[in-house]
């Protein structure tokens, strides 16, 4: 494997609930290489999605050090934050979080015009993004015109568009029947094989036996750490 | 990115369009009054001072009211001075001999119907007492016949010249009105001549009267009315010393002592105009006030509904930055909102405004016109109002924290 993407040393993540301190996150090392694709699971409130906001730059950790592609995430501000969730992290979220009123092509090119690109660039490589999760021929369609497997891949093309570092699906097939997740793990077999680093949040096992590695969590701490190869 | 923006910013306002309508309005009314009453005013400003030059520039009136427009203040104060009598016009003409080119002696009662044969004029006919000098006065030429005698004053014939619109109304074409005769208010006259046509001032016909003997209309129309004295000074240069004059020789007709001040008013062309900005200024603090309060009630209707905006859009604002959206794209989107919002606001305000003040200065009769001095500052004042009080609802969508937004249904 390649070089380090993520590394994340002693991350805690620490929440006032009026007087009780929650501790979310405590102290997790992890280090995820470039090509890898993992599964962090977990029961509710382990601390999965809170995980994932860390590695996600949504959130910034209490304590410890988390570098993402060699940059010190921990001493950014919010610009910086923005700056990196736009280049480096590619999101993948169980509600899809599309816009709802503008159609597939607007919604894929999002991220892009953030990135500053013009928009003819932006048309070309949002049409792209979308010919590879198969939806060319719907862009022109609104999120609500679809169902919620296009809607996912849609997602997964927004997600695509900027070339991260990075792809983190947060329960992807969470609202999605069987077949569709199914479809939906697919695509990510193919991102992955084509060389894209993925992590995905998940509390279903089959999808979680569909990466090669898998990180479980309990009560904010890892509590196993299993690669497999294939 | 700046045209990303406002187009992002014109669908999300499309997709709250009676919302947006609504908030717009409040922009729009504010605009509105103070377009619509500069218009107006502009207009009649204008054709004031069209109007004033066709009055004849050296001339000026003595009267027992002031100019007044609409200041009615200490009106009683004018109506218990003793009315100007014919006589003591005759007077003040004798002392004034000499030293000045023109003085007419006149009085006016308004609303007359002139009646020729089975054809009648309005009953909005000025219907004026006067003598042989009222048209040099007054700026009139003789289209046809002859104008007023002495003859005819000191007769008190029943002969009458007509301006050319009562001419318009009662003779065809083809007629010949000169020696036709004419019935005003129950008399009859003998037409002796008609004035050229001298056109509107201040949105008003100066063609729509009839000029008969002052000593007829006194015994006839305006039993014991005040008149009022027309001068005409013999040059710009003594126009001041003329005036001066003629104050002191009208005290002396009105028999005033030297203890005792003017009981009669000094008209100038100046003091008209001096007396019509004092109306036009009173309007426009009015409508002014009511402009700056109808937009900050504008203002702070704009802040209640991008308030509402940013709260609906937590989620959108979460998602936007989730994909990159930094504070700055995400407080412009919001702002360029608002900025929209008002500034459609005052545009339609303009537009409005402007034509309805232009409907004003139709029914007055004057040019149409654009205040562009008051829709630059309208447009300006009603983005400022927009970026003000969109501020505070841009920088809480730009400060939201994108896990909490996100999480937000």
């Amino acid at each position: 494997m390649g070089s380090t993407i993520i590394r994340m040393e002693d991350i805690s993540r620490h929440y006032e609930m009026g007087e009780e301190l929650v501790r979310a996150l405590d102290g997790i090392d992890l280090c995820f290489e470039k090509g890898e694709y993992s599964a962090i699971m977990g029961p509710s409130g382990s601390g999965k999605s809170t995980l994932m906001n860390i590695m996600g730059c949504l959130d910034t950790p209490s304590r410890g050090r988390y570098e993402l592609n060699g940059q010190n995430v921990e001493e950014m501000d919010d610009d910086e934050l923005a700056r990196v969730r736009n280049r480096e992290i590619g999101f993948v979220f169980q509600t899809f979080n599309l816009l709802p009123r503008m159609n597939c092509l607007q919604n894929v090119e999002l991220p892009l015009i953030y990135a500053g690109i013009d928009t003819r660039h932006r048309k070309e490589r949002a049409i792209a993004a979308l010919e590879r999760v198969g939806l060319a021929d719907r862009m022109h369609h609104k999120p609500t015109e679809l169902s919620g497997g296009q809607i996912q891949r849609v997602a997964i093309a927004r997600a695509l568009i900027n070339t991260p570092s990075i792809i983190l699906a947060d329960e992807p097939t969470g609202n999605l029947d069987t077949a569709t997740s199914n479809d939906i793990m697919q695509i990510f077999e193919e991102l992955w094989k084509a060389g894209n680093t993925i992590i995905l949040i998940t509390h279903e096992e089959d999808i979680a036996q569909c990466t090669r590695r898998t990180i479980r969590l309990r009560d904010g701490r890892v509590e196993s750490d299993i690669k497999r190869s294939t | 990115m700046n045209r990303e923006l406002l187009l992002q910013a014109f669908n999300s306002l499309r997709a709250n369009t009676l919302r947006t309508i609504l908030t717009v309005m409040g922009v729009a009314v504010g605009v509105f009054s103070i377009i619509a009453v500069m218009t107006a005013l502009e207009a009649i400003d204008r054709s004031v001072a069209t109007g004033l030059s066709s009055l004849g520039a050296n001339t000026f009136e003595l009267q027992k009211y002031p100019a007044t427009f609409m200041s009615g203040h200490g009106r009683g104060r004018f109506t218990n001075r003793r009315d100007i009598t014919y006589r003591e016009g005759l007077l003040f003409r004798t002392l004034m001999e000499g030293k000045a080119r023109n003085i007419g002696l006149q009085v006016a009662t308004s609303g007359a119907q002139v009646a020729y044969l089975e054809s009648a004029t309005n009953p909005d006919v000025t219907v004026f007492g006067a003598d042989e000098h009222f048209a040099a006065a007054n700026g009139f030429d003789i289209a046809m016949g002859r104008n007023l005698t002495g003859q005819d004053i000191l007769y008190s014939r029943n002969v009458a010249i007509i301006g050319d619109e009562v001419r318009e109304r009662l003779f065809s074409g083809s007629t010949d009105p000169v020696g036709a005769l004419i019935k005003v208010r129950g008399d009859v006259y003998r037409v002796a001549g008609v004035f050229v046509r001298k056109g509107a001032a201040f949105g008003q016909s100066q063609d729509n009267l009839v000029v008969i003997p002052l000593p007829r209309h006194l015994a006839r129309m305006s039993h014991g009315k005040s008149i009022s004295i027309t001068v005409e000074a013999p040059s710009r240069d003594g126009y001041q010393a003329t005036i001066d004059q003629a104050l002191g020789a009208m005290r002396v007709a009105r028999g005033l002592t030297v203890a005792e001040p003017n009981d009669f008013e000094l008209r100038t062309n100046e003091s008209l105009v001096a007396s019509f900005r004092e109306f036009q200024q009173t309007i426009a603090t009015g409508a002014f006030i009511i402009s700056f309060m109808a937009l900050v009630t504008a203002g702070v209707g704009i802040m209640n509904i991008m308030l509402v905006s940013v709260t609906e859009r937590t989620r959108e604002i979460g998602i936007r930055k989730s994909v990159g959206a930094p504070k700055r794209s995400i407080l412009q989107q919001f702002l360029l909102e608002a900025l929209a919002l008002s500034f459609a606001g005052g545009l339609s305000g303009v537009l409005l405004g402007t034509a309805a003040g232009n409907v004003i200065a139709l029914v007055f009769n004057l040019p149409l016109l654009l205040p562009w001095f008051w829709i630059v500052i309208s447009l300006l004042v009603s983005s400022v109002i927009g970026i003000s009080f969109g501020l505070y609802p841009a920088f809480r969508a730009a400060g939201l924290n994108p896990v909490d937004a996100l999480r937000s249904r």
